[in-house]
C-alpha cells in the first residue's frame, strides 16, 4: 500500500499542532482581511480621488505580485526599519494584508450593487453617511459577498501553507519534518492534503449554513 | 403654507424647470401632471435635497427653506416610485431603524408609534416579514409609514401608482386623500390620468419645465372644456 495509515496516526499529535498555527495564521489573517478589506471598499467607494487613487494603487501591487514575495518582504524588511516580531506574526500580517486587497474588491463589488434608491431614501430620512454606511450599505454588502467572502477565507487558509517559509510551524512545515524523518513523502502529504480539506470544508460548510441564514428576507 | 418660487434647474444646459411657482396649504394636495421628462419629479427631488437647484426659493410658513437641513430637520418626506425600502430589514424595523437611529427615540416609544403606523396602515400581521417579501401595494403603504413616522410637514409622492397594478389606484388615491385630511402638505408627480379623476387636487400640467395649465379636479370634472391642455392630455393626444 503506497499510504502508510499507521505512520499518519503515530504522528498526528504532531500534526495537529500544526493545524492549531494554520487555524491561528487564517483567523487572525482573516481579521485583517476583513476589516482593512471593509476599510478600503469604503475609501474605493468614496468621492475622494486622492483615497481611490491611493487603494486602487495598493490592490494593483498586492495582486500583481506573488503572495511569496510578499512574505518574504515582509520577513526581511520589517526588522530592517526596527520592527521585530515573531515570524508567526510577520506570516499574519503579511497574508491579512495580502488578503485585504481582495476583500475590499469583494465588498466594493457588494457596495455597488446597492439599489441606490435605498441610499436616497435613507438621505431623506435623515441618515448621516455614516449611518447610512452603518446600517443600510454594509450589512447587505456582507450579505450580498459572503459567497465570495468564504472563497477568500478558504483561499486564506491554503495560503497560510507560506508561512512555512519563513520558519512558521504551521501544518506544511511540521509535515515537511515528518517527511525528512521518514522519508515518505506520499503518506505525509496525502495526509496534510487531507487536513487542509477538511479545514476547507467546514469553513465552506459554515459559510453556506450563515448565508442560508442571512439571506433569508429574500426569500418569499 | 408651502410657497415655490421661481424654480429654475437645467442639465447640460436643457432646461428641466422653468421658473415654476405656486403655493400649497395644509391639507391640500398639488399634483403635478406630466409625460416622463417633464420636470415634475425634478421638483420633488430638490425639495428632498436629492438634486442641487439652479435658482428659486421654498418658504414653508413664511420661513425660507434651507433645502441642505431639509433631511436633518425632517421637514419634507418622499414615497418614492419604487418605494426604496430597505430590503434586509422586516416591515417593523424599516419603521423603527429610523426612529430609534434618527429621531433617537427610546424603543418602547419607537416600537409603540410603529405599531400605531403599522395597525394604520394594515400591515401590522406583516411586521415579521421582510420588505422583500411584500406586495406592491403593502410596500407601497410600508414606504408612506416610513415617511410619516419622521413626522415630516410636507409629503412628496413621486408616480405612487405606476410600479401598483392599475386596480390599485382608487386605495392609493384614499391613502392621499387621508394624508391631506390629516393636514400634510402633499405634492404628487404623475403621468396617470386615472389618478387625477380620484383625488380632490389641484392639477398643474407641466411640459418643458413649466406649468401650462393650472385646475382645480372639481372645476376639471365639471366644465373639462375650460382646461383644454389637461383635458387634451386626458385624452392621450399631448
Amino acid at each position: 500500500m503506497i499510504i502508510d495509515f499507521n505512520l499518519i496516526i503515530q504522528h498526528l499529535p504532531f500534526l495537529l499542532q500544526g493545524i492549531l498555527v494554520t487555524l491561528q495564521i487564517a483567523a487572525f489573517g482573516c481579521c485583517i482581511g476583513l476589516l482593512l478589506g471593509t476599510v478600503l471598499a469604503l475609501f474605493q467607494t468614496s468621492n475622494n480621488s486622492f483615497l481611490r487613487i491611493l487603494v486602487n494603487s495598493y490592490v494593483v501591487i498586492i495582486r500583481g505580485t506573488p503572495m511569496l514575495i510578499q512574505v518574504f518582504s515582509a520577513y526581511f524588511l520589517l526588522p530592517q526599519i526596527g520592527i521585530h516580531i515573531p515570524a508567526l506574526w510577520t506570516a499574519i500580517l503579511a497574508i491579512g494584508l495580502n488578503s485585504a486587497a481582495y476583500i475590499s474588491q469583494i465588498i466594493r463589488s457588494g457596495i455597488l450593487s446597492i439599489n441606490t434608491g435605498q441610499i436616497e431614501a435613507a438621505k431623506v430620512l435623515g441618515f448621516s453617511t455614516t449611518d447610512t454606511i452603518r446600517y443600510i450599505i454594509l450589512p447587505q454588502a456582507l450579505r450580498t459577498t459572503l459567497p465570495s467572502l468564504g472563497n477568500e477565507f478558504v483561499t486564506l487558509i491554503k495560503d497560510s501553507s507560506l508561512a512555512s517559509l519563513i520558519g512558521v510551524n504551521e501544518l506544511t512545515k511540521q509535515a515537511n519534518f515528518i517527511k525528512s524523518k521518514t522519508f515518505d513523502a506520499i503518506t505525509v502529504y496525502f495526509a496534510v492534503a487531507i487536513l487542509y480539506l477538511i479545514m476547507t470544508s467546514t469553513i465552506s460548510f459554515l459559510v453556506s449554513r450563515l448565508e442560508k441564514r442571512m439571506n433569508n428576507y429574500a426569500q418569499d | 403654507m408651502l410657497k415655490i418660487n421661481n424654480i429654475k434647474k437645467s442639465y447640460n444646459k436643457k432646461k428641466i424647470l422653468n421658473n415654476i411657482s405656486l403655493t400649497v396649504n395644509e391639507g391640500e394636495i398639488a399634483l403635478f401632471l406630466g409625460s416622463s421628462g417633464v420636470g415634475k419629479s425634478t421638483l420633488l427631488r430638490i425639495l428632498n435635497n436629492l438634486e442641487t437647484i439652479d435658482n428659486g426659493t421654498f418658504y414653508l410658513d413664511g420661513k425660507l427653506l434651507d433645502l441642505n437641513q431639509v433631511n436633518k430637520t425632517h421637514t419634507v418626506g418622499m414615497v418614492f416610485q419604487h418605494f426604496n425600502l430597505f430590503d434586509h430589514l422586516t416591515v417593523e424595523q424599516n419603521i423603527m431603524l429610523p426612529l430609534e437611529k434618527i429621531l433617537k427615540k427610546s424603543a418602547p416609544d419607537a416600537h409603540k408609534i410603529t405599531e400605531q403606523l403599522l395597525t394604520r396602515y394594515g400591515l401590522l400581521d406583516k411586521k415579521n416579514k421582510y420588505a422583500l417579501q411584500l406586495s406592491g401595494g403593502q410596500k407601497q403603504r410600508l414606504a408612506i409609514a416610513r415617511t410619516l413616522a419622521m413626522e415630516p410637514k410636507i409629503i412628496c409622492l413621486d408616480e405612487p401608482t405606476s410600479a401598483l397594478d392599475p386596480v390599485l389606484t382608487s386605495f392609493v388615491a384614499n391613502n392621499i386623500q387621508q394624508l391631506a385630511t390629516d393636514g400634510y402638505i402633499v405634492l404628487v408627480a404623475t403621468h396617470d390620468t386615472d389618478l387625477i379623476k380620484k383625488l380632490n387636487c389641484t392639477i398643474y400640467l407641466m411640459r418643458e419645465g413649466s406649468i401650462i395649465e393650472t385646475a382645480q379636479s372639481q372645476a376639471l370634472q365639471n366644465n373639462p372644456e375650460q382646461f383644454p391642455y389637461i383635458k387634451s392630455f386626458i385624452a392621450g393626444h399631448e
